[in-house]
């Protein structure tokens, strides 16, 4: 049976936020079958329940565990979709290098402020956990991205949120890249006193906050 | 310095039944800290009780906190279980790798033999050490990290909170391992003549729901604290992060004192839950006490203090979560010395004005 565009749009936004992984990969093979715009389907579809499911989490209606099924199921229709995606479709996108800094291994935060940009239409580069200073700084460059991202849950590396920002002086290229730090012990207090260009207390608040950064909508 | 008239043990005795003290029960809750003040390095203390129990003397006998707690790291019994903990030479150790990659090998875990795994007997030994030395006037305990926490060491954070959600009985199944590696370590730990001071950082709804804490957490932690009742000890249960949906199940579970950190309000727990339960709470560990001066300790001790010390089953003045390594000394001393000149009765022209 076939059902009308809208409808299956509001469909697939309901799988993401009920956590359906299986529903969403359905909905996103029958969306192709329908020969809709897969880009029109990612951003009506998935994205729009990954921002529902952003803002549920916001309202302290779902928790990490909810939040991490959601984003299992959205990527689960982006490996659908994602193939059927015209050249141009994804744009040129702001590109953002995340990662957790070296001597922590705490990564849920950084995953959901991951998800969370992705979703939001930001290009993330993960470089996961454990990370050293100088791995942020020449991946930015490699990709010439325009934020990094910092995230740790510990105190004992904050030091190394404020060496990626040395290391940036030293090179003298501080002023290509804006720095976002966040995490369990960061604070806005600490984030202006090592030099960062922002400060997020939440994956949603990272989101905002990425965008300012960039200057308007992503 | 103030000379103090009563040891710890007086205070909080006295305290608990309602008779006159010099001054509220402070604990700047020191962890690995405790190594600078005898000029260690934090990865000294792997296999090393002695220095682990020296380390501890020596930092309460310099800040003269009410509770002294032996805890290097919160891995200590998912270590004994199999998870790897990578020690960095002068930091805080941190899970390299969790106990099983995958949940499939759930039945290769066993629980623990605090006596024979990992680093546990080590801390045992430590606790016994300190008790010799100094449990006549302190209150020596011994860290537990509770099911939940544990759980997460033993399969990865991520993976158990999918878990949570998609194959609940994997979750209680870890949990009850996790549970046993508790009893033991807590009768180990009370046989030593110290008490368990428990922590479950993951269970705080900054990760979790309300509804998952109840399922997941609640039942293991009212076990937990049963065994501890059951001996005789009272206990203080930490969670991390946002616990206000959960303080009313953190009483139920047991617990005779919440330990809160800064993202949790003090005179809302004193309003909703202060005729249950005792008080512990919350100097923001980071932004104060690791990285404030002296003044900035003062007032957000005093802020403290001002919310919490008329509540209703005592409070107890506290960092928010085990202080960072690098704390200055003269800020847990401000700490305590605050605590000091406000006195108890508390001197209310010292709230009011802030000066002392």
């Amino acid at each position: 049976m076939s059902v009308s565009k809208e409808e299956l749009f509001k469909k697939l936004s309901d799988a993401v936020v009920n956590m359906e992984e299986e529903e969403t990969v359905i909905l996103s093979n029958q969306a192709i079958v329908e020969k809709y715009d897969a880009y029109e389907v990612i951003d009506k579809g998935l994205t729009d329940g990954m921002e529902r499911a952003g803002k549920l989490f916001e309202e302290e209606e779902y928790f990490i565990p909810e939040l991490l099924m959601c984003s299992d199921a959205m990527y689960a229709g982006m490996d659908v979709l994602k193939p059927h995606l015209k050249k141009d479709d994804e744009g040129d996108k702001y590109k953002v290098v995340i990662g957790v800094v070296q001597g922590d291994t705490h990564d849920i935060g950084k995953n959901l402020v991951k998800i969370m940009l992705e979703t939001s239409g930001f290009e993330v580069v993960d470089l996961g956990r454990d990370i050293p200073p100088l791995q942020f700084v020449e991946k930015a460059k490699e990709i010439d991205a325009k934020i990094i991202a910092l995230s740790t849950l510990m105190t004992t590396t904050m030091d190394g949120m404020a060496e990626v920002i040395n290391i940036l002086n030293q090179q003298e290229i501080r002023e290509k890249f804006k720095v976002m730090v966040g995490g369990g012990p960061i604070s806005q207090g600490f984030a202006e006193k090592i030099g960062a260009d922002g400060y997020s207390l939440n994956a949603a608040e990272a989101v905002r906050l990425a965008r300012k950064l960039v200057g308007g909508a992503a | 310095m103030v000379l103090e008239q009563m040891t710890p043990i007086e205070r909080l005795t006295a305290y608990g039944k309602g008779q006159p003290i010099d001054r509220l029960p402070c604990v700047p809750i020191v962890g690995n800290t405790a190594a600078r003040v005898i000029g260690a390095k934090v990865s000294d203390f792997k296999g090393n009780g002695k220095l682990i129990a020296k380390a501890q003397i020596e930092a309460y006998k310099l800040f003269r906190y009410d509770i002294i707690r032996v805890f290097t790291d919160l891995y200590t019994q998912a270590e004994a279980m199999g998870a790897k903990i990578y020690y960095p030479y002068d930091e805080t150790a941190y899970l390299e790798a969790p106990a099983i990659e995958d949940v499939s090998e759930i039945d290769s875990l066993s629980p623990a033999d605090p006596y024979k795994d990992g680093n546990l007997p080590h801390h045992l030994e430590a606790m016994k050490i300190a008790v010799d030395a100094v449990g006549k006037e302190v209150t020596v305990t011994g860290a537990l990290t509770c099911p939940f926490t544990n759980a997460s060491f033993l399969v990865g954070a991520e993976k158990l909170v999918r878990l949570t959600l998609k194959e609940p009985e994997k979750v209680h199944k870890l949990c009850e391992l996790s549970l046993e590696t508790n009893l033991r370590y807590a009768k180990a730990i009370i046989d030593a003549g110290c008490t368990p001071s428990l922590t479950d950082a993951m269970s705080s709804c900054t990760v979790i729901s309300p509804k998952q804490f109840k399922e997941f957490s609640y039942p293991y932690l009212k076990k937990l604290i049963e065994y501890i009742h059951s001996r005789g000890k009272s206990d203080t249960l930490h969670i991390c992060g946002k616990t206000n949906r959960i303080w009313d199940l953190m009483v139920e579970a047991g617990a005779d004192c919440i330990s809160i950190d800064n993202d949790a309000d003090l005179l809302e727990a004193k309003k909703t839950v202060g005729a249950k339960v005792r008080l512990m709470g919350n100097v923001r560990p980071s932004e104060v006490m690791l990285e404030g001066t002296e003044d900035t300790v003062r007032h957000a001790t005093i802020e403290c203090i001002k919310k919490a010390y008329d509540n209703p089953k005592g409070y107890i003045v506290a960092s928010g979560c085990s202080l960072p390594t690098e704390t200055p000394f003269k800020n847990i001393h401000a700490m305590m010395d605050t605590v000091r000149e406000i006195g108890y009765p508390v001197n209310s022209r010292i709230l009011e004005s802030g000066e002392m």
